[in-house]
């Protein structure tokens, strides 16, 4: 396959028409646009409950592919099964990819993630990480950073913090699986679609993290989307990077990260997050990066 | 054909090595391990050639494994046992609602806590609702014979709805008794290749699963119409099953019922006893008969009823309990039998949790105290079966 070099070489195919039940500026239902474009319609989605699950509202689907939703916390079993079934049936071609929220990943499903994953099962997972539990309202899950507000980590006197937890490093944790992973962003849709390319091209299991940025939860402008997806990657909250056979490559590299202060300043879940946070926050950031500069280019899991 | 002497967990794994299913998603439990082993072993000697052996790692990922196979149209097989069972609860009624024509054996083991490895019902009768086809074998040609004919109720257009083939732990599972083993030849008669109703492929998306609004209540109502079109698909079967195999399995059954004034219910292995109970019990001149329920869902009330209609007092015998209302199948048989025009006497007696053994001599019992409620007019239900033993 083709490399995608710029957004003109990016597919028409517009596999995800209107008419869908999403917030205004939601990430995870461009992303899965934009998706699709490489997946092509030869592909059966897996999705776990969450807020994409209400995509396909009966007797209406925004989507022109096949979508099984199950349960939440077996996605990546589900796609297992699908997987093994297609392939009994003589549908080798068929692309098993899972749609699945950070709750559904991070959380309740890490099991059923981590076995398929270390089975090598040939599907691609592309986790929307909206960083909270979003579609029953914005609680904490794993993925949520440090400092943000939440429904179930709200700021108060006893807790000016709000999230205390530093969240999961799922990469790695997906890396020592020895299988291909990367994370993604919205704002460079052509780094996203170059590694799907890479994952679809992949005879074994695939892990593609989507920072799923939420209007709704994360509280912004939701004309904001993009512009947020990208500050997230310039002030190193969500650095572009990828793991393949246990080594590591830095896809965007900077010389100087922006403070995430800029970053924190556009969402509401972070207003009022006292500077002591903000500094806390941004030393975990810096130790990320620099780990990440570090290791790229080496064995990194 | 070949006649062989094997375990009810052995019996199990012949009835999926015959339908020769795509699928077959796994994860040990006690006492069910045997049966999945068999089945790994035969994977690796060739014997299943079209089938994809699976580990995962638990049973909530088995269901949800056999559901996208089953979604995609592959036809499924499975077996769990107790916790696993329970650890699938949630997953069962996605398969149902989906209508997936999975068959699962599942090997009955009470339920923690306290840990017990040993045989009770309470496993598969909490998942009575779920939506699945349940049928519970009394030995183990019965457990090879209800997959053959589960894959044709569940697979049938009119039905379309999981089934889970039950047997009791150890009793069964872990007993060899002489099994008769279908040759592939007649089992292809008995059911030609599969032909999924539903599937996904390239040409033609399908959404599976999503959220509906008022539609919820017509997708339950059709589940039900679904699971009671299957008594009617069920006798048809075991018309073809008696043509082909010789052997012959009513939708309930019935022990020297004709002219049983005390009448037995019963479930899975513990009926062998009391049938052998009864015939000495007849040769004393006491007028006992049995029914054995052997499927549960769909509900055959009205075979029940029939069967039912010259009893004069019944003992339904409950190896399982529901605590703070008592035995889960009285309830069932006496709603059954408030429609009916004959209304005996019936007593409840639980008996045999966690695997304590039910002898002839506490059929025996049971019988006597049938005798004297129906005498006295007084049902009762007795629930500690440590007086007798």
């Amino acid at each position: 396959m083709q490399p995608i070099k710029s957004i003109k070489d990016i597919p028409e195919l517009d596999l995800f028409t209107g008419g869908s039940s999403v917030c205004a500026g939601c990430g995870p239902s461009m992303g899965l646009k934009l998706a699709l474009k490489v997946l092509g319609p030869k592909t059966v989605i897996i999705n776990s409950a969450g807020c994409m699950t209400l995509l396909p509202l009966f007797p209406n689907t925004p989507l022109k592919v096949s979508w099984i939703h199950n349960a939440i916390e077996n996605a990546a079993t589900t796609a297992a099964g699908a997987r093994h079934g297609l392939d009994a049936l003589g549908f080798k071609d068929m692309n098993v990819v899972v749609y699945a929220g950070d709750g559904a990943t991070y959380d309740i499903g890490f099991a059923s993630l981590s076995s398929t994953a270390i089975k090598n099962e040939r599907v691609i997972y592309i986790c929307y990480n909206n960083q909270s539990y979003g579609n029953t309202g914005f609680q904490c899950t794993t993925a949520t950073p440090y400092g943000s507000e939440t429904k179930t980590t709200p700021r108060g006197k006893e807790n000016p913090i709000g999230n205390t937890n530093i969240h999961k490093d799922m990469l790695k944790l997906m890396g020592v699986h020895r299988v291909y992973c990367a994370t993604a962003s919205l704002a460079y849709p052509v780094d996203f679609l170059n590694k799907l390319n890479k994952a679809k091209e992949r005879n074994g299991f695939s892990y593609i993290e989507l920072l799923g940025t939420c209007a709704t939860g994360w509280n912004f402008d939701p004309r904001y989307t993009i512009k947020i997806s990208r500050l997230a990657v310039r002030c190193g909250m969500w650095p572009l990077y990828e793991i393949d056979d246990r080594k590591l490559s830095l896809n965007k590299e900077f010389k100087q990260l922006k403070p995430v202060d800029e970053y924190l300043q556009l969402q509401g879940r972070y207003k009022q997050l006292p500077p002591d946070g903000v500094t806390k926050l941004q030393s975990l950031v810096n130790e990320h990066w620099a780990q990440l500069n570090e290791f790229n280019a080496k064995r990194y899991v | 054909m070949k006649h062989i002497l094997i375990t009810g967990n052995e019996a199990a794994a012949w009835g999926a090595r015959l339908v020769e299913p795509q699928f077959i998603p796994t994860f040990p439990i006690t006492p069910q391990t045997e049966c999945i082993e068999t089945l790994a072993r035969w994977k690796v000697e060739g014997d299943l050639p079209g089938t994809d052996f699976e580990r995962m790692e638990s049973e909530h990922s088995v269901m949800s494994a056999a559901i996208g196979a089953a979604a995609v149209g592959a036809r499924v097989f499975t077996a769990t046992s107790s916790q696993g069972l329970m650890l699938m609860h949630e997953v069962l009624y996605i398969a149902s609602g989906m209508r997936l024509p999975i068959v699962m054996a599942n090997i009955s083991r009470g339920l923690s806590a306290p840990v017990t490895l040993w045989s009770d019902h309470n496993d598969f009768l909490d998942q009575r609702d779920s939506g699945w086809i349940m049928f519970h074998a009394e030995n183990n040609q019965e457990v090879l014979d209800m997959i053959l004919q589960g894959y044709r109720v569940a697979e049938d257009p009119k039905v379309l709805l999981p089934v889970m083939v039950n047997m009791d732990g150890y009793v069964l599972s872990f007993t060899d008794e002489p099994v008769i083993i279908p040759s592939y030849e007649d089992v292809k008669q008995f059911m030609p290749a599969y032909d999924p109703q539903h599937t996904i492929t390239p040409d033609r998306p399908v959404t599976v699963g999503p959220p509906v609004m008022d539609e919820y209540t017509d997708y339950k109502a059709q589940a039900h119409l679904a699971s009671r079109n299957a008594l009617t698909v069920l006798k048809d079967i075991q018309d073809d099953f008696e043509k082909i195999f010789g052997r012959r399995y009513h939708t309930v059954d019935e022990f020297m019922l004709d002219d049983a004034e005390l009448v037995l219910i019963t479930q899975g292995s513990m009926s062998t006893t009391a049938k052998a109970a009864i015939l000495e019990m007849r040769e004393e001149g006491v007028k006992v008969g049995l029914l054995r329920l052997r499927v549960i869902r769909p509900w055959p009330g009205e075979i029940i009823c029939k069967a039912l209609q010259n009893a004069k007092a019944i003992a339904v015998i409950d190896r399982n309990i529901a605590p703070g209302k008592g035995g889960i199948m009285l309830p069932e048989i006496v709603e059954t039998l408030y429609h009916s025009n004959n209304r005996p006497l019936v007593s409840g007696f639980i008996v045999g949790l966690g695997g304590k053994p039910q002898t002839e001599a506490r059929i025996k019992e049971i019988t006597r105290k049938l005798a004297d409620d129906l005498a006295s007019g007084r049902p009762r239900i007795e629930w500690n079966d440590l007086e007798v033993s």
